[in-house]
């Protein structure tokens, strides 16, 4: 690195034909597209919202706010805010610290370091649909790993998956297979970036490894776990694919997600108006986060 | 201190650090614990690779086990079907045309906002980036009305375009980043020399944008391969399902035989993870830099 | 010759041979699994195009769940098939009114007049003949009468509900899972909650419902009725795991001879063979039927029928060759064919007369002697209802939800419609 830096001024340019021309030809594909598709559904969820509308044809049957009140005292869809909020308490509390002791214990020169987590990464690669419909049958009573344990003690056949109360750790356990690897590669990638003479220092002056990792290595990991943060919340708010195979949202009902429940009870049922209220709520929740979350935690990153 | 002697001590601790091992016991314990991790991991991938081995009864009897008698034909008459290769192509198709497209008009608006001032350009760039907020299933009804309303119903462009159009937020904030951090000096220089801005565009920033464009073309593929909620709303005829749909049809269909189901499964996920195998470091490479970039 | 002359005899040529090639594609949508049934639909179409050189006549196979998802979204896309399955019922009239299906009234007056006339009715939508049935089923018990003589328990002696219970309870007691049922699915339980609506209220229960008398579905009857499922599940009846059992699995089990009794279709004679687990299932000698029991102070007859009344729907954009087959297909000799072989039992009168499979020839005695044909509620209700009640069957069946409130979410569900 030279011991002066130069800081590159862009000279304001006036814009010239040739950028106008780059303007009208590079730009309008890219607005064109995202309107379309992004943009006007987005606003066109809200208006079919206010409609009794089964697809056909143009929406006729305006009914106001009722779609939203459905919603309200709606167990089916209580359940699925708040087994959405299991998902985010769960990798926020669970999966990330989890992922994170892996990382250390990984990040560093142990033997087949990279090995390890190569094999963590695998279960990310995979589709959720095919981590769904794998771990389905593994969860399996009759001959699943349940059936290992119940068989070896002796009980009668344990069906998770058929268990309301606790069908839906099921799809934790799920979710934490297939997401801790990712995570530990992005906490890998930040402890490999962390100046090693820094805790070499620390270490000299007494430090002990906690106050280590408490005072020098969580700090400047700081920006990834906040980004891991970002990215576990707002998957989790997408969770659909893992649960059709898994459990299809039941037993009765107790592990829908709220896309889950869109498309369930809103599309599956030709009720469009309806499940565009759903994705409404949805993309409101998703905005509030991301809004929030950008403007208030990740200011400085 | 001298700089001189920084730095000695620089390398003496540096030097100590890579010849130092943590004490034994700990670390054979740590590897332990590691060796039971990968074992949790790869066990259910293995037993459904293994099971598919297997005849029905064999696998209600013994599912964790290795077969008793290996049968090669479940996974041999899948092979040798047409529907594996089917959905394998529909995927392959989807994917490749979403890369494309992708790339193609991300890379164009981004080049744009990257270089040019105009009246508006602050406004258009955060219009995008509010397809940063949301994610595609929230909009789910109405996509699938559009799709229908311009007659993409049932057909490929009725995954690809909306995939693209979600992607095009990600996509065109990190090209901008990489080309605004491309020497500006070298624009400059192309003006005098009477180069426009296409030409600049196509020799010289795409061709120095490689990693990014690469970068951007793993996420997209990645997204797209392992799409299912938007083919499954959006196609209904089965010979153009991808592999994802492709699957849960297979299951719907067989489900009792749970050894070919398995057999499936496997074959399925094969793809996905021989690219991860052969490309991990490009795409692990890509996926978190995505993340750091965001 | 000149060019003008050249040019001339080229189209004269080309318009000649156009229809040659030009072939009519009539696409006919199905769920059916069962072997036999396929193989006589295939013939009866080669049959066809045999005859009928130009027209391309193909059946076309869709999973059963995947059929309901999709087809609306396949009928107003360019793909839709000319032909398609129905159970009739609430579906076909959403699907009328959306303008999905073609009015055929004229060109099948003919055909109409030698099937049965509930059979005829249930594909009519306001007077208008829009398809034409072929088939009619009965949901009625199926029982392995090995496990039956295990646990000492007669057929003959089941009439009434607490018949039923105690033959249950005896079940038990000799260590035999009573009841297999695919409550994955859900539909299969919604089986047992329509029947007891039916023995209870009678004929004009659902109807008296569906017009919102005494409150509609909140009415007594089916308060009632989810009751007596109540008291069923209750006993703890069904087979481990339950919740999750698919129908196809739970067929299979029946075939294993791992429980006593499922509540199903005729289509499980097909089915329980080759989902089990041996491959073999359970021979026809061992299988009985048992119809629904009655309830004691009920309005309903021990001769009425729930069960399915199929056929094939003409989608509106349809050729007039689609309309041809469809008369084809509903000629005398195929139902023949098709009673004789045990694919379906057919509406054509007097088809019945070649059937020679005991179980089957019950079932089509039954369907002939019927007092009051119903079909299925998940159907007849439409789509949106119709998996209310679907669920609602599974949920009071396990005691997860109290009679009450499954009858006020079907009113709900009918009030949203």
């Amino acid at each position: 690195m030279s011991a002066i830096e130069t800081t590159y001024v862009e000279p304001s340019r006036r814009m010239s034909v040739n950028g106008w021309a780059i303007v009208v030809i590079f730009l309008p594909p890219a607005l064109l597209l995202f309107t379309v598709f992004v943009a006007l559904p987005i606003a066109e969820a809200a208006w079919y919202g206010f409609y009794n509308w089964d697809g056909y044809g143009r929406p006729e049957k305006f009914i106001g706010l009722k779609n939203y009140g459905y919603l309200v005292g709606n167990a089916t869809f209580t359940r699925s805010l708040i087994n959405d909020g299991l998902v985010i308490a769960a990798s926020l509390l669970i999966q990330l610290p989890f992922a994170l002791g892996v990382a250390l214990m990984v990040a560093g020169r142990i033997t087949g370091a990279v090995w390890f987590r190569m094999i963590f990464f695998v279960p990310y690669v995979l589709a959720d649909v095919a981590a769904g419909l794998i771990w389905h049958f593994m969860f399996d009573g009759g001959y699943g790993l349940p059936s290992l344990v119940t068989g070896a003690l002796g009980l009668a056949p344990y069906y998770l998956l058929a268990d309301k109360d606790w069908a839906f750790s099921a799809v934790l356990i799920v979710i934490l297979w297939k997401y801790f690897g990712f995570y530990t590669m992005l906490y890998v990638a930040g402890l490999q970036g962390i100046d090693k003479s820094l805790l070499e220092a620390a270490e000299m002056d007494g430090a002990s490894a906690f106050q280590r990792f408490r005072h020098i290595t969580l700090p400047l990991l700081g920006p990834m776990i906040r980004l891991s943060i970002f990215f576990s919340v707002v998957g989790s708010l997408q969770l659909f694919d893992i649960i059709v195979p898994l459990t299809g949202g039941g037993p009765f009902e107790t592990t829908n997600t709220m896309v889950s429940y869109l498309y369930y009870f809103g599309i599956t049922r030709m009720r469009f108006g309806f499940s565009s209220a759903v994705g409404v709520v949805l993309f409101i929740i998703c905005v509030t986060f991301a809004f929030g979350y950008r403007r208030l935690v990740m200011r400085d990153d | 201190m001298t700089e001189t002697s920084v730095a000695i001590e620089d390398a003496a601790a540096a030097h100590e650090a890579s010849g130092r091992s943590p004490p034994g016991l700990a670390s054979v314990a740590l590897f332990a614990a590691l060796v039971v991790l990968a074992a949790v991991v790869l066990v259910p991938i293995l037993a459904t690779a293994l099971n598919g081995f297997k005849e029905l009864g064999d696998l209600q009897s013994h599912p964790f086990s290795l077969p008793r008698a290996w049968v090669w034909k479940n996974y041999w008459d899948i092979l040798t079907g047409y529907r594996y290769w089917q959905v394998l192509g529909n995927s392959l198709l989807i994917a490749l045309l979403t890369v494309a497209l992708t790339l193609a008009l991300s890379s164009m608006a981004a080049f744009t906002f990257a270089h040019l001032r105009f009246f508006g350009d602050r406004f258009l760039l955060n219009y995008l980036q509010l397809g940063l907020l949301f994610p595609l299933a929230t909009a789910i009804p109405p996509i699938f009305i559009k799709v229908r309303e311009l007659g993409l119903l049932d057909s490929y462009w009725g995954v690809v375009l909306p995939q693209v159009a979600f992607s095009l937020a990600m996509s065109v904030l990190l090209l901008r980043n990489a080309f605004k951090q491309l020497p500006g000096e070298l624009l400059d220089a192309a003006m005098m020399d009477g180069c426009g801005y296409f030409r600049f565009f196509f020799y010289v920033t795409l061709p120095l944008s490689g990693p990014i464009l690469s970068t951007v073309a793993v996420i997209s593929f990645v997204a797209s391969w392992n799409g299912y909620l938007l083919p499954l709303v959006v196609l209904n005829s089965e010979s153009r399902y991808p592999w994802t749909l492709g699957l849960m049809v297979y299951q719907g269909q067989y489900s009792t035989a749970w050894q070919l189901v398995l057999a499936f499964i496997t074959l399925t996920i094969l793809p996905a993870i021989v690219m991860f195998l052969m490309a991990q470091r490009y795409i692990v490479a890509g996926l978190t830099a995505g993340a750091v970039k965001a | 010759m000149s060019l003008r002359h050249l040019t001339f005899a080229a189209a004269c040529l080309a318009a000649l041979t156009a229809p040659a090639f030009a072939e009519t594609n009539v696409t006919v949508l199905h769920v059916s699994e069962n072997a036999t049934q396929k193989a006589l639909w295939d013939k009866i179409a080669a049959d066809y195009n045999a005859q009928h050189p130009g027209v391309k006549v193909q059946f076309k196979y869709l999973e059963n769940e995947a059929f309901k998802a999709k087809l609306p979204t396949m009928l107003q896309s360019n793909d839709r098939p000319e032909l398609f399955y129905s159970w009739a019922g609430g579906v076909m009239q959403a699907q009328n009114k959306a303008g999905f299906l073609k009015d055929i009234t004229a060109d099948v007056a003919a055909v109409e007049s030698t099937m049965s006339p509930t059979a005829v009715d249930a594909f009519k939508v306001n007077g208008k003949v829009v398809g034409v049935p072929f088939e009619v089923g009965e949901v009625a018990f199926y029982y392995n009468k090995k496990l039956f003589e295990k646990a000492g328990v007669k057929a003959e002696d089941i009439k009434t509900w607490d018949d039923f219970l105690a033959a249950v309870k005896k079940l038990k007691a000799a260590g035999i899972v009573p009841i297999v049922v695919g409550a994955g699915e859900k539909w299969p339980m919604h089986f047992y909650y329509s029947y007891l609506v039916m023995r209870i209220g009678g004929e004009h229960a659902l109807a008296d419902a569906k017009a919102g008398k005494e409150g509609g579905f909140k009415n007594a009857t089916f308060v009632e009725a989810g009751k007596r499922l109540r008291e069923l599940g209750a006993l703890e009846p069904f087979q481990p795991g339950y919740l999750t059992t698919k129908h196809a699995e739970s067929s299979g089990m029946f075939g294993d001879g791992k429980a006593a009794m499922d509540l199903m279709g005729q289509w499980l004679l097909g089915m329980q063979a080759p989902n089990s687990a041996s491959g073999k299932g359970l021979p026809e000698e061992d299988i009985g039927i048992l119809s629904f029991p009655i309830v004691a102070g009920g309005k309903g007859k021990a001769t009425d029928t729930l069960g399915g009344i199929n056929g094939w729907l003409v989608s509106k954009s349809a050729p007039p060759e689609a309309v041809d087959f469809l008369k084809f297909f509903s000629e005398a000799k195929y139902a023949k064919e098709a009673a004789a072989a045990g694919a379906y039992i057919p509406v054509v009168k007097g088809a019945n007369a070649v059937i020679t499979d005991p179980l089957f020839k019950r079932l089509a005695d039954d369907l002939a002697a019927t007092t009051y044909h119903q079909n299925y509620f998940d159907q007849d209700l439409g789509p949106a209802v119709g998996r209310v009640i679907n669920d609602v069957s599974v949920a009071v069946a396990a005691g997860e939800m109290t009679p009450e409130a499954a009858a006020a979410a079907i009113q709900d569900a009918a009030e949203q419609q």
